[in-house]
């Protein structure tokens, strides 16, 4: 009771202390002061005082002035005005106090860019479709699993991006499959973009400034995958001062530093990860699991040359390894071991050279290297297995900007690809009873050349346009099965072979990929626009599985492998309110592509050097619809977004009565997922700490549910009459992040922030798959849940400036 | 860092790592779909015992329902020269059996035909017998899998392993199977205070049911069967002509002390045999992975519809040759001390007639059938 009175009592006091102010004869101190906005120096009428979080009914008059008279005592108080940042502060109130505020107006202020489609204003303006922006300062912002910053992750909360479920690996971005979608860290390609079969992003975020996702809109200067590009750039060392930044988790430690050399000229950037729960295994597991070794590790760096005003040089590297040891989760079929290790990983190049001509025309001359490996072993058994792959991808690229006048933006260049595939060598020089295999070496070329401008013809309408010309080689030296005509490729079908000399043709192919986009303004807030892409793919992965193995095999085209090729057109529409501080985006899009690949029933994929016997050709179609609106200032902002998104694939194949799928009828593919709800809240109370909130919801991806039993050897096992035919239950996820910068709250070198996460706070155990087991009843339908329970974790960051 | 605190961490991690992901049945799982398909399931083997030809009609729910026996049909099967041989529907209903003391050649080239008694045809492809090798060694490791509780038949037990040389023409395909005989006295239970009737020869429940439970002896030698209940296959395609070492071929539960019986089939199948179980083991033994292949029925596989070229049909035309072993694994030996075997214990009372009654019955018969035999085992020295 007593406490409920002092409770009341100061607003008993403050009420009548602001109701009778005018004729105050009272003794009890006061608050007073002047808010002010912050930009223009002007008086804020009518801004709100709360006291204790509650209103106190006082606000401000048309100087901006204020007074309350308080009891003595502590308090919190709050001056709030629409369309301004709110002001809070805790005071002791021992005597009269002069509280002079200045706040900051929402739409002057920086955005809290997390995710811009294309960015706001620049969204409006330029004619870029379906780009998105991320910053890594935003990215950092979203509630994270295990604590770990996740690129792939952190894109999924958009619309038009998913996955086949929780620990898949790789992205489907509206509708693609995921090597569809090109992935580049400083414009070097990575082929598998995860680490640990798929849990976490191969990408050390603090190494990365900003991301790029053209969903759409895809420039001529980006090529070769049909769907997508994720064009993910390294920072910038700076050149000026030494900063180092960190951070310890429970899933991997972090560090990075900018080193200047030579002042302004030269400086170099170091990042690195490295998990640390290997260890724990050896000395806490349970003896089942001590065996168990899983740890993964990247490597940035970046060295940034500067000689004069006129030319930048940039060496970068991106070094990413894992490291597994696992008693029989996946071994090579038909091999007896008892345990296996794997190891794969990126080893990275790229050397970019700037040169500015002149204000209207600069150079960048760039060399990129990737070297992505996988090796599985088990050397401590009779059975001896050394399995090794690799991809080697070497480019050469120049690229010019011009920009003759204020009417035109262009760009245009060549670029030269070269791949070296080892797709399988296994125990090539190793003394084993297993056999030795050789799959031969592929060879390929890849050449464009492409110009687009971006032509401003007046205030309303804006054209981009370009082409681009990709032509492909795949050269030798090689051998290629010759099938009997009419037949579908298969072991009895071989008639003979037909070998070709180093550096000859085997097949080429190549095309025309046109580009638009167009912006249509209608309003100085609302625009319309729309795109078109054709994209080319000459190399593609072949896998079987729900979502790929890191060691899936990547395979470029051939006589038998036909390019993927897709037409993609989108529409959209967006509009910003309120000085930017709201903004709306309304996209839809079709895509239709041609010489997807399945395979046949059964398909044999390990070390098969007749691929093509397995492979079933297709064509694909996806269609959506985006809906978002995000809140881009302010103490709270945010994103909502809905999307209706299908993906089909139609698989009938050169031999339908043998090869086609589901009868040659469309399919749903494994993520077709049709309705899709992200939302994003972040509360910014003050720099200090800020709360974020991540929802999501889905419908349930397809799984092939069964049309029966029947026995085989006494046992039971299901029949499944058509592929996808029916969907697991609807998937949803609240996620909550806590973070606390600079506890100590003091200006000093060393700044120390902690993130609370919880994961999938109310614990659902969402479903990634249902399958089926035989009992002596009959069959049982099961669901596997990948993450079926909250997750806490706690991060340390640090930073030394 | 104190020891405490490292397990915390260490067990968030290992929860995080090994405990997220779990697996629960579906309760109210509902079938969007639900057809039959003529199942023929025909086994040719150089075991005259494995000779037969299983017909039916497959169910269309996947629980609480079972293939229908298909009838009446003509089935007979053909070699390369020529000679048939034909199968007749034995006293199970939906299998057909051949002439006593058939036996497939090693060597000789099967084709299968049905015909159904509604005038469908079915053919098969030709398949060929291959040689089987014999089993060369049997090893058996005691090995404990602590991923189970200490009271889970599946925490310890006996892995058995087999070596053998595979022939040095490539293409060579291996299936194992097991049979277990476990001698047992008992052979009916009642429960729930039921009695058993000796003339309907089942148990009769009281009007009030009580916590008794009555067990009854059987009346002569009776044999429990158990089996593999996971298929278990092998190409040579990686190890071609090589002696084949520690292939694991069964696990035997540690329930006892006394040497377990053991019979071991090892099969030579043909390449399409080989794919067809793979398909099976896809569909049901390597699922509920991240990383499952699509779960898809091979229909059709080696067994082709005559008369409609586009009905589906299920199953295998499976023919093989088997070597088998029969082998005793001692329960004693190589147990650590700290591991005890997972007895079952009778529950509830024998019956046995009262003392003095006359004519009085307290045995019951050892009823023949796929789990349960009177017919003394192959080799059986216990």
């Amino acid at each position: 009771m007593i406490k409920l009175l002092l409770r009341v009592l100061p607003f008993v006091f403050l009420l009548a202390g602001s109701h009778f102010s005018n004729a105050q004869t009272t003794t009890l101190p006061s608050v007073y002061g002047r808010v002010l906005d912050a930009q223009t120096g002007e008086p804020l009428r009518g801004a709100d005082i709360s006291v204790d979080f509650k209103k106190s009914g006082v606000s401000t008059d048309t100087a901006g002035r204020f007074r309350i008279y308080l009891p003595f005592g502590e308090y919190v108080l709050k001056v709030g005005h629409v369309g301004y940042n709110p002001y809070r502060i805790k005071f002791y109130l021992k005597a009269d106090y002069e509280l002079n505020v200045q706040l900051n107006d929402v739409t002057k202020q920086l955005e809290e860019v997390i995710v811009s489609s294309a960015a706001t204003k620049r969204d409006i303006q330029t004619p870029s479709l379906g780009v998105t922006v991320l910053s890594l300062k935003g990215i950092k912002k979203l509630p994270t699993m295990m604590g770990e910053v996740d690129v792939i992750r952190s894109l999924q909360t958009l619309p038009g991006v998913s996955s086949v479920g929780e620990g898949a690996n790789g992205l489907n971005i509206r509708g693609s499959n995921v090597d569809q979608n090109l992935i580049y860290i400083d414009d070097t390609p990575i082929f598998n973009p995860t680490h640990m079969f798929g849990l976490f992003s191969v990408f050390a975020s603090d190494a990365i400034r900003d991301l790029e996702l053209y969903k759409g809109g895809i420039p001529t200067r980006f090529g070769g995958r049909s769907a997508s590009v994720l064009d993910i750039k390294m920072i910038e060392p700076n050149t000026d001062k030494f900063k180092m930044q960190g951070g310890v988790g429970i899933v991997s430690n972090r560090l990075l530093a900018e080193i200047p050399i030579i002042k302004d000229k030269l400086s170099v950037m170091v990042a690195g990860r490295l998990s640390i729960n290997d260890f724990m295994f050896k000395w806490f597991a349970p003896d089942y699991l001590k065996n168990i070794r899983a740890n993964f590790s990247d490597v940035a760096t970046k060295v940034f040359y500067r000689p004069d005003s006129k030319n930048t040089i940039s060496i970068s590297s991106y070094l990413s390894q894992d490291y597994y040891r696992v008693d029989s989760l996946f071994s090579i079929e038909n091999v007896i071991a008892k345990r296996t290790s794997f190891d794969y990983g990126h080893t990275n190049f790229a050397i970019h050279w700037n040169h500015y001509f002149s204000e209207k025309l600069n150079l960048m001359l760039s060399a990129a290297s990737t070297v992505y490996k996988t090796k599985t072993y088990a050397p401590d058994t009779v059975n001896t297995i050394d399995l090794n792959s690799f991809i080697k991808y070497k480019n050469i690229s120049a690229s010019f900007d011009y920009q003759p006048n204020t009417k035109h933006k262009m760009n245009f260049g060549g670029t030269i690809t070269r791949y070296d595939i080892d797709p399988g060598s296994l125990n090539i020089g190793v003394v084993s009873r297993v056999a030795t295999v050789k799959i031969q070496d592929e060879q390929s070329i890849e050449a464009a050349i492409y110009a687009d401008d971006e032509f401003k013809l007046n205030e309303i309408f804006t054209i981009q346009y370009g082409l681009r010309y990709s032509q492909y080689w795949r050269i030798g030296s090689g051998t290629f099965n010759e099938y009997t005509p009419n037949r579908m490729p298969s072991l009895n079908s071989i008639v003979s072979k037909k070998t070709y000399a180093d550096g000859e043709v085997m097949s080429s192919y190549g095309g025309f990929e046109p580009r638009l986009t167009m912006k249509y303004s209608l309003g100085e807030n609302t625009t319309m626009k729309f795109g078109y892409n054709r994209m080319q793919q000459f190399f593609q992965l072949l896998s079987n599985n729900t979502t790929p193995l890191p060691t899936s095999r990547w395979k470029t085209a051939d006589q038998f492998i036909k390019p993927q090729q897709s037409d993609f057109l989108s529409l959209g529409l967006f509009k910003t309110y309120n000085e930017n501080v709201f903004e709306t985006s309304l996209e839809t899009y079709y895509r239709d592509v041609r010489n997807t690949l399945d395979f046949i029933s059964g398909a044999n994929l390990q070390l098969n050097p007749n691929i093509e016997t397995q492979l079933v050709t297709g064509k694909s179609k996806a269609y959506g619809v985006e809906l978002m609106v995000q809140k881009k200032k302010g103490e709270v902002s945010g994103w909502v977004s809905y999307t209706y998104a299908r993906a089909f694939n139609q698989m009938i194949g050169d031999y339908p009565e043998v090869q086609s799928i589901n009868e040659g009828n469309w399919l749903a593919t494994n993520y077709d997922k049709p309705h899709t709800f992200n939302m994003m809240l972040n509360i910014q109370p003050t720099t200090h700490h800020s709360f974020s909130f991540t929802f999501a919801y889905n419908t349930g991806r397809p799984f092939s549910s069964p049309s029966g039993m029947y026995e085989i050897g006494g046992k039971k096992f299901p029949v499944f009459q058509e592929r996808n035919n029916d969907r697991i239950r609807d998937y949803h996820r609240l996620d909550f992040s806590w973070t606390i910068n600079n506890p100590s709250m003091k200006s000093q070198r060393w700044e120390g922030s902690w993130v609370f996460t919880v994961y999938n706070l109310y614990g659902r155990q969402n479903p990634y798959s249902v399958f089926f087991k035989s009992t002596k009843s009959g069959l049982r339908a099961y669901e596997l849940s990948v993450f079926a329970s909250p997750f806490i974790s706690l991060t340390y960051n640090f930073k030394f400036l | 860092m104190p020891t405490s605190l490292m397990r915390y961490i260490f067990f968030s991690v290992i929860v995080g790592i090994l405990s997220w992901a779990c697996i629960n049945p579906i309760a109210d799982f509902n079938q969007i779909d639900a057809t039959s398909y003529l199942t023929i399931e025909a086994d040719i083997s150089d075991d005259a015992a494995l000779n037969k030809i299983r017909i039916t009609s497959s169910a269309n729910r996947i629980i609480s329902q079972n293939p229908l026996a298909v009838n009446k049909a003509e089935v007979y099967i053909m070699d390369q020269a020529g000679v048939k041989t034909i199968f007749k529907e034995g006293t199970a209903m939906g299998t057909y059996l051949p002439p006593a003391g058939f036996v497939g050649k090693v060597g000789s080239t099967y084709k299968l035909f049905v015909k159904t008694l509604t005038g469908k045809l079915y053919e098969s492809l030709e398949e060929k017998m291959i040689a089987a090798p014999e089993i060369e060694n049997i090893v058996t490791q005691f090995e404990v899998r602590d991923q189970y509780d200490k009271v889970d038949p599946r925490r310890s037990g006996f892995s058995v392993y087999v070596d053998f040389k595979d022939s040095p023409q490539e293409g060579d395909f291996y299936m194992w199977n097991w049979k277990h005989f476990e001698k047992i006295s008992i052979c009916e239970t009642c429960d729930g205070g039921a009695k058993w009737n000796f003339k309907s020869n089942v148990c009769v429940s009281p009007a009030l049911a009580t916590e008794e439970i009555m067990n009854y002896k059987c009346d002569g030698n009776c044999w429990e069967i158990s089996t593999n209940n996971d298929l278990n296959v092998f190409s040579d395609v990686l190890t071609n002509g090589q002696r084949i070492v520690g292939r694991q071929v069964a696990r035997v539960p540690f329930d006892g002390y006394s040497p377990y019986y053991l019979r071991l089939e090892q099969r030579s199948i043909t390449r399409n045999a080989f794919n067809f179980y793979q398909s099976l083991i896809a569909q049901v033994q390597s699922s509920g992975s991240l990383f499952d292949v699509p779960a898809e029925t091979r229909f059709s596989m080696n067994i082709k519809p005559m008369s409609d070229s586009k009905e589906k049909v299920l199953g295998i035309f499976n023919v093989f040759s088997v070597r088998k072993k029969i082998y005793f694994i001692e329960r004693l030996k190589s147990v650590p001390k700290e591991e005890f075997a997972l007895i079952r214990y009778l529950n509830g009372e024998i019956y046995t007639c009262p003392p003095g009654t006359v004519n009085c019955q307290d045995r019951v018969p050892c009823v023949e059938s796929a789990y349960r035999t009177k017919i003394t085992p192959e080799g059986w020295i216990l």
